[in-house]
Formats: structure tokens, C-alpha cells, sequence
């Protein structure tokens, strides 16, 4: 054991010692010369970096662009020349291509071809446009951007020429505009007129796909509205129908189809109703239902916060005058109606008939409601639930209230 | 030594057995609570081993939270022939390992192959275990269990006689015991083993006396002694196994304390109480057992098993739950909250086997059927076993049978549609929910990558949103009341929190929720369940916390289960191969000296047990009779009450028809019309939660009555009073049917035009993420105002908004709240007091109220018993004075029904009476009107709601009333629209772009003039919800 330890420890000891010197190498550099004396090229090119040494030694090329670095190494060795050729992807990448030869590390020359971009091949072009809607007016626009590159993918030089078109009803206008800082953009103004507006662009022969905006309408503006039903009685079954005419914008535009119109309906009594609808071809429709006592309604219509209409107005007369109620059975069983209505008909089922029952001292004890059903209404008042006795009755149907004080008796 | 014959009975009850339960786990085990949790978790050892995080539940929690051989056997299996085949599999290694199981523990018991052989074969037919695996199925319970109990016979060997090669199976089996379930060998330790090494010693002991009498408390302490380092190795050994098996899941444990509050289990109730729960968890498991208890207890206090009897006993008492207070008081608060109970009286029942099967040998062939036979006859006899083998027969029909008349769980769901929308067009890369799964959501799980906010093993909760609420699952929550629903609430207000997008709604329940949170129906799969979508919600990150544990942990885990079951099959196998080929001849087992020989069953015991059984039949009779009374329609005015509103709850009208009236002249045809058309919160998505009945003027053949009923709805809690009189007929109750309104649509058939919308997804069929030209504008909205205020102590963002765009916006607001300090103190989601979907140039009042899980410091604000209407007081530095909006538009194109209007208005005493009116085509399920408050000056105060519990039919009225607040306590605390932003944008500069000649009066000219306490003006606005979209 003892004597594992020591060798351990001796093996730690000598492993820190060092080399005593350490060995100067001398390296001799060949002389190089460069061959290939072209310096521009067009991106897509084939470049070749021929060299001419004094000395086959080992030689690297290191390349940089915008990508980033690579080490090379010669392509071929013909006696005292060297070839490099660049790998597509530097030859491809329009900008300035920086090269150094090294050897051992050290560098023997350098330079830097530059790539231009490619005009010759066909041109693509990458284009966007946003927002795809607008409003009609003078403050909003889209924009439309085009990056035009070169089959590579290199963006065109600056102040290339960029042809935009766009239509808009029966017009197409074209114009020109050139890149800056690799990019076109025009700003396709909204029109006072609602619809669509397409956009192409063009450069050098090449189209970009359609795109297009919609130009909504701005912010409807006043207008007018009408009620209108079948009759003008409140039976509380008929439909009263609101119309607006058509509404439109400052610049004569029909309001988007779906915007919402509240219709704001005042009663005598102070309530505030209302009923809403959407437009379609600027035109909306409300409805509601006529009510079941006479009324004066006061109609006005709203676009929030932008448009309001004409007040109109719309009278109910009393459909139902008067009606009758008959006590019989000990009084227990009550017959309300017939109800008649303005033609005397019978009037539809659902009138809504409610019984105030009050006792002699006029205490409340309860509500019985019911509602119509071919023209009257019963209401049976067991002599379970209300002992003989003397009562007060207040019925009150179609807006019209009657009171009867009524001895009930048997069963 | 010669070998010993085959046990016929044993092999019997392993065909039976096989036979019974192989075939029935395939209708019963994928309806079961828990046998798809442990699929589930399979699932995530078959995907990755040794990776013990598993992101789909819960944002992402451990499997090492609970033990893994049973899941990780599944796992390998599910190699062979999927997971399904991998969980039968295990299933029926189960149920030979429990039969084989109880008859060596009936062997070591008893010491008579003949009764071991009646043990397994009782074991086939308990009702404990086909409840235990047909309706819990509890997979590594059972599994657990049943190696513990092969154990019992090596440990008794063990101890008995020192050799090592019985330490070595015992600690080989241990081992299996430990990584299959924990609780099982913590509690089998105490319960199980500690009596057997009383009774090893007991018999040591014995055999150093001629008689039990002579065997005094000295003998015993000396034996015990001498025993001692057996004892004591066993133990230590026993200790070691649980700890480091496991020892993951004790490091995860002490890594992640179960923070959860503990969740309401039926095991804990008052049986006498919720009967339902006494059924599940004490008859059932006991079944004929009652019966024969005093028995059980004259053999376990006899001298050799005295140990057992004491553990018996606690193990009864303790698995009586709630029903006596002795649980509680034995367990203490923390365990008795944390332990489901049951398990108690599952191995109170399992422990009773050995002496339930000598029972059942006297009782055929021993001397407890000569006694009978003497004192009562032959005939007796035979029915009496009649009897007992009948009511086991019941109760095992019974038992199986259970899930079949009374579903524990939703009809079995198709689930590839779901994972065939889960992983198309990356719809996995955000989290889904399901509603009304069951246990069944962990099927889902198993089979798709996609994430969800639930889980179904609530230990492993982190989320404290979630471990702060007694809930089981978010999935279920209409089953947890006022507070699953809160729960739910919460969730789905502020999804973009969780990145939840999807919900899959097996529930109609829940729809009314999901609209009004802002979710909208996407579309109908084809296995019928309905996806809602929410818009406006970020993918998952694509890097996700984690929670990392050392690569130990990650190799003990993945590797020592296996390991163990490998090496207790390798040591055991030998002896299992001798026993079963009888190839060699064994060594007699020490305990088999200990067979009794049966000769005089004591007829005082007899006779006891048929007093014991009289009192229990009387009970169960008492029972019925409870039952009967109770259920009794038409008794009294209060049970016909009670039944009527029963038959609604459960949508039986022609039960509720038959208590109205007969001389009302309501046919059933009428009845069912006039009920078919009522729809609305109440009548289609309302569980009744409470009812009642106040009966007053009661006269012999008359009454009234006041039904006060609450009813759970997905939205809020409704409380419902209703008045009935009652008559009574022919020694019958009935109710007075109510007159059902009259009412007829002015039009026959009639026309409406509308502006509808369609949005395509994408145009292009491209799985790249987006393309640029498919990409809608975002609709612009405009905040007209906006207010913090605090009202009853409650801080409250209101305001109003316009979708100022010209196609229809959904809304999503989100507000957060700040203290003076800028320090950020709340943030949430406007939940239902908004319309969020709106047309073009719609306004919308919407308040924001800052609920539980808004708070940034959720764990020590929330109040401990849960209420979503109650709101979290705030210490005064913390007080809120500076907020902002972040609102965002999406283009909406369902949900965009508007045509109600406000048809009548009244203002009364008792509130405002109103009446709507339906003037369009769709049916309107639930109608919300949004009121909001406004200052003499017309400035907003305050928004309230009100859900109306009827819906509006088409060209029909509807009723409501509404009682106005009181808002003199009001405070405005800021009132600004600077901190406003709508997709990203200043308000402002919005608003100067999009409506700069605004005309401010339009909104003062809508609202309604109303003298209340604290404001002058009010607007109705109303938003619908429709149930059945045509």
C-alpha cells in the first residue's frame, strides 16, 4: 500500500514539471502571386481564384461575405498554379466577397472580388400589402411593399425601376417608383367610393400576384326612418315594422351591410324601449310588437356616434274599449270577456287578464293571472282557497282596470 | 414426506375466477374511477421511459408522484399489443395473483389445505374484490395486496425458522409489494404483518406448552425475545425496501408537498347519512359478511389470532368513515381529509377471508353443520346455506351490475375524432379541455400529445388555481356545486393564461358558460361532441417549464420496478415450480401444525349469530321502510311536492303529469306540449340543488304550497319561488295544475333578411403557419370609457365599448390592475357582464371583476371555503389606483343574433317589470340583459346583469323583473382612458383615426331616465344566448 502511495505521489510530482525549452520552428513562406486578375462578377458566376507559388506548400483560402466565413481548399494543383473555385453559395451572394490565402496560419495575400447583382436572369419579386381594408375617405391607406430580387435572391440595386398598377372600378393606374434600401412601397390611397381595390407589380418583366384591399364605407350619416304595421290598434299582436332609407356615408356610400341601428322608442309613460337591426344595401328593418293599451310612441334612430335619424311618431288607439265580467256559481266563477276588438272580432289568444284579490278591509291577499283564449278568460276561485266571504276583485286587461265587491258563497 | 395432491377447489375457483372476472373486465374495467388513470400514466412510460415529466396534465406534472411497476408493466405490454391489452392483461395477472393470494394466506391462517381451498374460492366470489376491480378498479391496489399476501406465508417462514432463503422471498416479494402501491405495504406493515409476527411468535411460543392455557404473557415475552433479531431484520429490512424502492417518489413528495385542500370523498361521509355512499363503501364491501361478524370476531380474539383481531377491529372501525367520530379522531384531521377510507374496510374484508372460509367448511362439511342439523334440522340447514351462498351470488350480480343501472360514468365516448382534430392543423399547439368526460378524459389523454389544463390524479396538482378547490376534475365541476362552477368559471375567463383554446363539450350543460366567457362553437365532430373555440389565445410556448430531477432518480425510477419483479420471479419461481408440478416432495410448512380440528362449534355462539343476524335483517328492513315512506308521492302535500319537482329535475313529465290534478282536465298530450315548449336556463341546463317546500292554509283536502328551490346553473345560482295549491282526492295528494300562458305569434310565416358571415380558415391547403393574404384585419374597437371603481369593498373595471370597424368584432377585454407604486396587483379577464360578440358600430357596457385566481399572490388571498360571488379583501397598501386595457378584436362570425327588443317597460314598487320580444327566427335559450348606471351627467357608474330564467320564443314575449341597485357606497377611483389600448394600439389614436367627429350626445339620448339611490339614468342592453343555432 505504502509503496503505491509513494509512486503516486511521484507520478503527481514529476507530471508538473515542464519541458525545459521548447523548440523554435521556422517556417518559410512561398512567394504567391494572384493570376486571375478579374474582379467583377455578376452573382451566378463561376469565380476562380487562380494563385502562382514559388513553393507546393499547403494553401488555404478563406472567404467572407455577409453569410459569414469559410476555409477552402484548392480545387487543383497544376505545377506552380493554384486553383480555387468559390462554392455557390459565396458565388451567388451579390456584395463584396473577401479572401485571404493563408498559410499556416499567416496571411500571404488578400483581396476582395465583388458580385454584382444579377439582371440579366429573371427577377422575382415578393410583395405585400396591408391592411386588406380600409375606409373610404382621404386619410386611409394600404400600403403596398415589393422586394424585387434576382434569381438568386439578391435584392435589386437601388433606384430600380418598379412598375405598380391598380384598379379600382373602371380605372387602372400604373406608375412608376424605384427601390431604396432594397425596397419599393407605394401607399394606395382610399377613395371616396367604397369597393376594391386590386394591385399587381412589375419589374423587369416579372408580375407579382394580385392583392387587394377593400375600401369600406366611412361613418354613415344622418337619415331618415318610417314605422309602418298593419294597422294602428294595440291589440298586442301585430308586428310594427321600422324602415330606415338608405344610409350612407358623407361621400354617398351605402353603410357596410351588418351595421347595427338601435331604435330608440319613447313611450307617454317616460319608458325608454327599443329595437335593433342590421343594414343590408344600407337599408335597415326593425321590429317589435304592438302593445296591449293605447300609446304614443316616439321612434328615433341611432349609429352610435355617428348618425342619427328623424324623430318619428306612431299613435296606438285602443283596440279593445270595454269588456265584459260575469260573476256566477256563488260568484266563485269569473268570466272575463269577451274581448272584442275594433272590428268587434274576437280578439287573438294571449291577452294578459290579472285578478287583484282584496279582502273586505281591503288587505291584499293575492294575484291571479291568466291570459286569454278564444276571446275570454275564467278564473275559478275554489272554496278552498277562499272561504265564503266578502271580497274586493280589481281586473285589469288591455290597459283598462275594473273593481267589483262581491259576497262569495257555496261551493 | 410424500407429495401432496393437487387442491381441486384451488384449481376451480382459478378457472371460475378467470372465467368470471377475465371475461366481465372487458364490459366493466374502461367504465371503472381509476383503471384509465393508470393507463394513462402507462402511456407516458411507454412514450418515455426514464423521463419522468409529463407535460399533458395540469401544465405539466411528475409520474414519480406515484408508485410505477403496475403502470410500467402496462407500458411494456402496450409494446406487444397496445394499452388496452397491456391494462387486461395486468387485470387478469391480478386476478390469479389475488385468488392464489387468498388461498396461501387461508393456508397460513388455518393451517388446512381443504379451507385454503374454500378460501379461493370465496376470494373468486367477494364482493369487496369485484368492487374493488369492477368499479374502482384499483389495479395496483389489488395487485399490491395480493403479493403482500403471498408474502405473509415467507415472512411466517421467515421468522419461524431463520432461514435465509425465506428472507430472501420475503424481501423479494416486499419489493413488488412497494413499487406497485405505497399505501398498501405503509399500512399492510401495521395492519397486516404486525399481527402475523404476533401470531409466528404466538405459535413459537405455543410450542414450547402443551396447552393455549399454559401459554401465559411470559412464555410469550420470552419467545418474543428470542425471535427478536428476526423480528427486527424483517423490519428494518421492510423499511429499507419502502424507502428506497420508491425513493423518488419520497423525494418528489418532499419536493412537492400535496398542497391540495382536500377533496369531498365519499368514503368520509355519515352512512347513515348519504345512504348512497353507505352502499358503495360499507355494504357492498361487507355484503353477506355482515352477517357473520360475531363469528369473525369469537375466532380473531382467540388466543392465536388476537393480534389479528385487534387489527381487524381498528380496521372496521376506520372504514365506517364519517359516520362515527372514532376515524377522525384515530387518524387525525390531516390524514382522515387525505386517506379515502375505503381501503379500510377492503382489507378489513380481504382480512376476514381465511375465517369467512372456515366458517364456510364448518358450515358444509364440519361441526358447525352437525350442530345445526342437531338443533334445527336438516332442512334448516340446507336453506340456511341456500341463503349465504344465494346472498353472496346477489351481492356479487349486484355489485357487477352497479355501473350497468346506475352509470358512474358518461356512455363510452368514440374518441378519434377528437384526436384526429387534436392533430390536425396544429391544433395541438394549444391546450384543451374537456367537459363531461368522466374518467374517461384520461383515455383521451393517453392517446394524444396535446396538452390540457386538467388531469385526473389530483395529487399531482401544482397549479394553485387548482390545489386551492375541492374539485376532482375541472371536467366534472357541475358535480361540485357553487364551486366546481366557479371553478370552472375562472378557467374559462382567462384562457389565454392557460393558452386554452379548445373545449371539447360532451355536456350541454356547460354551453351557456362557455358563451357567455366568450367561446364560440366551432363545430359538431362526428362523434357528437362539440368543440368550442376561444379566439385571441397564444400557442404554448414551445419551451416549457420543467421540473428536473437528478438522473439517479430518473434510473432507480425507470429501472429498480422491473428489477424487483424480475428478481422476486427468479427466486420464487423455483418453489412455485414445486408446489404447483408436486415434482418434489416439500417439507411441511410449520403452520400446518396448527390446524384445528373442528369438533365442537360452541352453540351459545350459535345462537348469537342468529340474534346478530335478526338485528341486522331488521335494520335493512327498517331501511326499506324508511325508503318506502319517503318516496311515498302522494302521502302528504309535502312528499307530492317534493316528487313533482322531483320528476322535472329529472325530466320525467309523465311521472310529474300523473300528481296534477285528475279533474283539471290536463291531458298527458297537453302537458307534454305545454312543457316542450318552455325553454330556458331553468328547464335546460339547471340541476336542481336544493328544494324547499313550505306548506301553509292547510285544510283537510286542501293546501298551498311555497316551493323555494335552488337550482345549480352553469351561470350562477338561481333561487326559484313558486306557488302550488294542492288538493286531495281519494286519500290522494294532487297539485293544481298552473295555467300556462296563451299567447300566439302574430305571424304564420314570415321573412327575414340578414347579413351573415363566413370567414375561411386559410384559403390554401399548406401546413405552413400562416399566409400572409389569409391574415383578416383585426376589427378596430374604440374604449369610450373606462373606470376603476370600488363598490361594497370590491374593485370593479367598467366602461363602454364600440366596434367601430365594419365587420363583426369578438371581444376580448383584459384589465390589470395597480397600486400607486406601479406595482402590478391583479389582472382578469371581463368574464360574462359583456356582450363579446358585436356588429358593426355596436356598444357594449363591460365590467371586469377581479376574481380569486386575478390576484398576482392567489395562495394567501384566496378565502379557504370557496365562493365565486366573494370577493378577496385587500390590506390598504395594496390598494389598486391605476389600471390598464388591453383590448382585442378578432373578426367573429357566429353568435351574432341581436333581434330581441325591449318591448314594454314599467317601473313598480317591486323593481322594473319588462318584457321582451323576439322578432327574428333563432330561438333565444337565455336571455341576458346588461343594465348599466349613469350619473345625473350621464357618466357611467356601474354595470350589472341579470340572466332571465325563461327563454323568448320566436314572435313571443317574455317577462322579467329586475330590481335595481343601490349605489350610494359607489366610488369612481380613476376614471381615464390614457392606459387604453385596443390590438396593441392607443385608444386615442384610434379613436382621433376612426371616429374623429364622434357625436358624444347619442349615448345620453339612449339611456333611460330612472331616479335610483346614488344615479338618474339606466340602459338595458340585451344579449342573447341561443342553445340550438339553426
Amino acid at each position: 500500500m505504502r509503496y503505491i502511495l509513494i509512486s503516486f505521489i511521484s507520478f503527481l510530482l514529476f507530471s508538473c514539471s515542464s519541458k525545459e525549452k521548447q523548440q523554435i520552428i521556422t517556417v518559410e513562406h512561398p512567394l504567391v502571386t494572384i493570376e486571375s486578375k478579374k474582379t467583377e462578377y455578376i452573382a451566378g458566376d463561376h469565380i476562380k481564384l487562380v494563385f502562382k507559388t514559388s513553393k507546393v506548400v499547403d494553401l488555404k483560402l478563406q472567404l467572407k461575405n455577409a453569410y459569414g466565413n469559410v476555409l477552402i481548399n484548392p480545387t487543383e494543383i497544376n505545377g506552380a498554379l493554384i486553383n480555387f473555385n468559390i462554392p455557390k453559395n459565396y458565388s451567388r451572394l451579390a456584395g463584396p466577397c473577401h479572401w485571404k490565402l493563408l498559410h499556416t496560419g499567416n496571411t500571404l495575400l488578400n483581396g476582395t472580388v465583388s458580385i454584382a447583382t444579377n439582371k440579366t436572369e429573371m427577377t422575382h419579386l415578393e410583395s405585400y400589402f396591408g391592411p386588406r381594408s380600409v375606409t373610404a375617405g382621404y386619410n386611409d391607406y394600404s400600403m403596398l411593399t415589393i422586394a424585387p430580387t434576382d434569381v438568386y435572391d439578391n435584392p435589386l440595386d437601388n433606384d430600380t425601376p418598379v412598375t405598380i398598377k391598380y384598379q379600382f372600378l373602371e380605372n387602372i393606374s400604373d406608375l412608376q417608383v424605384t427601390t431604396e434600401n432594397f425596397i419599393a412601397w407605394y401607399n394606395v390611397r382610399s377613395t371616396t367610393k367604397s369597393g376594391r381595390i386590386l394591385v399587381t407589380s412589375e419589374c423587369n418583366g416579372t408580375t407579382s400576384k394580385e392583392l387587394t384591399t377593400i375600401v369600406f364605407p366611412s361613418n354613415a350619416t344622418n337619415f331618415n326612418i318610417s314605422a309602418s304595421s298593419a294597422h294602428n290598434y294595440a291589440d298586442g299582436n301585430q308586428i310594427l315594422t321600422f324602415k330606415s332609407d338608405i344610409i350612407r356615408d358623407e361621400f354617398g356610400n351605402m353603410v357596410s351591410d351588418g351595421t347595427l341601428v338601435t331604435f330608440v322608442i319613447k313611450n307617454e309613460k317616460g319608458a325608454h324601449l327599443y329595437t335593433v337591426g342590421t343594414t343590408l344595401n344600407g337599408i335597415v328593418e326593425a321590429r317589435t310588437l304592438h302593445p296591449d293599451y293605447p300609446a304614443k310612441w316616439e321612434v328615433q334612430a341611432f349609429i352610435t356616434g355617428a348618425a342619427q335619424s328623424n324623430l318619428t311618431n306612431f299613435n296606438f288607439q285602443s283596440a279593445i274599449k270595454d269588456y265584459p265580467v260575469t260573476f256566477s256559481k256563488g260568484n266563485r266563477h269569473i268570466e272575463i270577456g269577451s274581448f272584442e276588438s275594433f272590428m268587434n272580432q274576437l280578439v287573438p289568444d294571449g291577452i294578459l287578464v290579472q285578478l287583484d284579490i282584496y279582502n273586505k278591509d281591503l288587505k291584499f291577499i293575492e294575484t291571479k293571472k291568466t291570459t286569454t283564449k278564444n276571446g275570454s278568460s275564467t278564473i275559478y276561485l275554489g272554496a278552498y282557497f277562499l272561504p265564503n266571504g266578502t271580497y274586493t276583485f280589481k281586473i285589469k286587461a288591455a290597459g283598462i282596470t275594473k273593481e267589483y265587491t262581491k259576497k262569495l258563497h257555496g261551493n | 414426506m410424500k407429495a401432496e395432491k393437487t387442491n381441486t377447489l384451488l384449481i376451480l375457483s382459478l378457472i371460475v375466477g378467470l372465467a368470471f372476472h377475465g371475461s366481465a373486465i372487458f364490459f366493466t374495467l374502461e367504465y371503472t374511477y381509476d383503471a384509465l388513470i393508470h393507463l394513462f400514466f402507462a402511456d407516458s412510460y411507454a412514450d418515455s421511459w426514464f423521463d419522468p415529466w409529463e407535460y399533458r396534465w395540469y401544465t405539466g406534472f411528475t409520474v414519480q408522484s406515484y408508485p410505477p411497476l403496475v403502470h410500467q408493466t402496462i407500458a411494456i405490454l402496450s409494446y406487444i399489443g397496445g394499452l388496452k391489452f397491456g391494462m387486461f392483461t395486468v387485470a387478469l395477472i391480478g386476478i390469479v395473483l389475488f385468488i392464489t393470494g387468498a388461498y396461501r394466506y387461508t393456508l397460513l391462517m388455518t393451517g388446512s389445505r381443504r379451507i385454503a381451498g374454500y378460501g379461493s374460492v370465496l376470494a373468486v366470489f367477494s364482493s369487496t374484490f369485484v368492487e374493488t376491480l369492477h368499479i374502482f378498479g384499483q389495479l395496483p391496489s389489488i395487485v399490491a395486496l395480493s403479493v403482500l399476501m403471498h408474502s405473509m406465508t415467507e415472512i411466517y417462514l421467515y421468522i419461524k425458522t431463520g432461514k435465509f432463503k425465506y428472507f430472501l422471498t420475503t424481501i423479494s416479494m416486499l419489493a413488488v409489494t412497494v413499487t406497485c402501491h405505497h399505501v398498501t405495504p405503509i399500512f399492510g406493515m401495521v395492519f397486516f404483518l404486525a399481527p402475523l409476527i404476533g401470531m409466528v411468535v404466538m405459535d413459537a411460543a405455543r410450542e414450547q406448552v402443551d396447552s393455549y392455557k399454559e401459554l401465559t404473557f411470559k412464555v410469550f415475552w420470552k419467545t418474543t425475545l428470542k425471535h427478536f433479531w428476526r423480528i427486527a431484520t424483517f423490519g428494518g429490512s421492510g423499511l429499507f425496501l419502502i424507502i428506497f424502492c420508491i425513493f423518488p417518489y419520497w423525494y418528489n413528495s418532499k419536493r412537492n408537498p400535496i398542497t391540495q385542500v382536500p377533496i369531498p370523498h365519499g368514503s368520509r361521509d355519515n352512512f347513515l347519512e348519504i345512504t348512497s355512499s353507505g352502499l358503495v363503501f360499507f355494504l357492498i364491501p361487507w355484503g353477506v359478511l355482515l352477517f357473520i361478524l360475531p363469528y369473525f370476531f369469537y375466532r380473531y380474539y382467540s388466543k392465536r389470532y388476537i393480534f389479528f383481531g385487534l387489527s381487524f377491529t381498528m380496521l372496521t372501525i376506520l372504514g365506517t368513515g364519517g359516520t362515527t367520530p372514532i376515524p377522525l379522531m384515530l387518524l387525525g384531521e390531516t390524514a382522515f381529509n387525505i386517506l379515502t377510507l375505503d381501503r379500510f374496510t377492503l382489507w378489513a374484508t380481504i382480512m376476514a377471508l381465511p375465517i369467512f372460509a372456515e366458517f364456510g367448511y364448518r358450515m358444509v362439511e364440519g361441526d358447525l353443520k352437525i350442530l345445526i342439523q342437531q338443533k334445527f334440522g336438516e332442512v334448516y340447514h340446507r336453506i340456511l346455506g341456500g341463503l349465504i351462498a344465494g346472498g353472496m351470488l346477489f351481492m356479487v350480480l349486484f355489485t357487477m351490475t352497479l355501473g350497468y343501472f346506475r352509470p358512474s360514468q358518461p356512455a363510452q365516448i368514440r374518441m378519434l375524432p377528437i384526436v384526429n382534430f387534436l392533430g390536425a392543423d396544429s391544433h395541438d399547439s394549444w391546450r384543451y379541455l374537456p367537459l363531461g368526460f368522466g374518467d374517461q378524459m384520461a383515455w383521451l389523454s393517453a392517446q394524444t400529445n396535446a396538452q390540457t389544463v386538467d388531469g385526473n390524479y389530483h395529487s399531482a396538482r401544482r397549479l394553485p388555481e387548482l390545489t386551492t378547490r375541492a374539485i376532482e376534475r375541472i371536467e366534472n365541476s357541475k358535480f361540485r356545486g357553487v364551486e366546481g362552477i366557479g371553478s370552472l368559471q375562472q378557467f374559462l375567463t382567462v384562457p389565454d393564461k392557460y393558452n386554452l383554446k379548445y373545449i371539447f363539450s360532451n355536456d350541454k350543460f356547460y354551453d351557456p358558460i362557455l358563451y357567455y366567457c366568450g367561446w364560440q362553437r366551432l363545430q359538431q365532430l362526428e362523434n357528437g361532441i362539440m368543440v368550442w373555440e376561444k379566439l385571441n389565445v397564444a400557442p404554448i410556448p414551445q419551451i416549457q417549464p420543467k421540473q428536473d430531477v437528478p438522473t439517479i432518480m430518473k434510473i432507480m425510477w425507470g429501472i429498480i420496478p422491473i428489477l424487483t419483479v424480475i428478481l422476486a420471479f427468479f427466486i420464487n419461481v423455483q418453489m412455485i415450480w414445486v408446489r404447483l408440478l408436486k415434482s418434489k416432495a416439500v417439507e411441511e410448512s410449520p403452520f400446518k401444525k396448527f390446524v384445528l380440528p373442528y369438533k365442537k362449534f360452541p352453540s351459545k355462539l350459535l345462537m348469537f349469530s342468529h340474534v346478530w343476524a335478526l338485528i341486522v335483517l331488521v335494520c335493512i328492513s327498517y331501511g326499506i321502510y324508511l325508503f318506502y315512506i319517503k318516496n311515498t308521492a302522494q302521502h302528504s302535500p309535502k312528499n307530492v311536492m317534493t316528487a313533482y319537482y322531483d320528476a322535472l329535475d329529472f325530466k320525467e313529465f309523465k311521472r310529474a303529469h300523473s300528481y296534477l290534478d285528475p279533474d283539471s282536465n290536463v291531458t298527458i298530450a297537453q302537458y307534454m306540449l305545454e312543457v316542450s315548449v318552455t325553454d330556458g336556463i331553468l328547464s335546460s341546463y339547471a340541476k336542481m340543488d336544493s328544494l324547499g317546500v313550505e306548506i301553509y292554509d292547510v285544510t283537510k283536502n286542501s293546501a298551498k304550497a311555497k316551493v323555494a328551490t335552488r337550482w345549480i346553473t352553469p351561470l350562477e345560482n338561481v333561487f326559484h319561488n313558486d306557488y302550488h295549491e294542492l288538493i286531495k282526492q281519494k286519500g290522494k295528494w294532487y297539485i293544481k295544475p298552473s295555467k300556462f300562458d296563451n299567447d300566439i305569434p302574430p305571424d304564420q310565416l314570415f321573412t327575414q333578411n340578414g347579413t351573415t358571415f363566413y370567414n375561411h380558415g386559410r384559403r390554401k391547403i399548406t401546413t405552413q403557419e400562416t399566409y400572409h393574404e389569409d391574415v383578416l384585419k383585426q376589427p378596430v374597437l374604440e374604449i369610450l370609457t373606462a373606470k376603476l371603481v370600488n363598490y361594497k369593498g370590491q374593485y370593479s373595471i367598467i366602461g363602454e365599448l364600440q366596434n367601430v370597424d365594419n365587420s363583426p368584432a369578438d371581444v376580448v377585454i383584459k384589465a390589470t390592475l395597480y397600486n400607486d407604486d406601479n406595482k402590478e396587483l391583479a389582472s382578469f379577464n371581463a368574464k360574462h357582464q359583456v356582450k363579446h360578440k358585436l356588429m358593426p358600430k355596436e356598444t357594449t357596457a363591460f365590467k371586469i371583476n377581479f376574481e380569486g385566481i386575478a390576484w398576482s399572490s392567489t395562495k394567501d388571498t384566496i378565502p379557504p371555503t370557496f365562493n365565486p360571488d366573494e370577493f378577496t379583501p385587500l390590506n390598504f397598501e395594496e390598494q389598486p389606483t391605476k389600471f390598464n386595457i388591453q383590448s382585442a378584436g378578432n373578426t367573429a362570425n357566429t353568435d351574432l343574433y341581436k333581434y330581441v327588443a325591449l318591448q314594454d317597460l314599467e317601473f313598480t314598487d317591486q323593481g322594473i317589470n319588462g318584457v321582451l320580444f323576439n322578432s327574428g327566427v333563432q330561438e333565444v335559450t337565455i336571455p341576458q340583459l346588461i343594465v348599466s348606471y349613469y350619473d345625473k351627467d350621464n357618466e357611467l357608474l356601474w354595470v350589472d346583469h341579470k340572466f332571465v330564467p325563461e327563454g323568448v320564443r320566436i314572435q313571443r314575449k317574455q317577462f322579467f323583473n329586475y330590481k335595481p341597485l343601490e349605489l350610494d357606497s359607489l366610488t369612481v377611483i380613476n376614471s381615464s382612458l390614457k392606459n387604453c389600448f385596443v390590438n396593441g394600439l392607443p385608444n386615442k389614436a384610434i379613436a382621433d383615426k376612426v371616429f374623429p367627429k364622434r357625436v358624444y350626445e347619442h349615448g345620453p339620448k339612449q339611456t333611460q331616465p330612472y331616479k335610483g339611490v346614488g344615479y338618474d339614468f339606466i340602459k338595458i342592453e340585451i344579449n342573447n344566448y341561443i342553445g340550438n343555432p339553426k
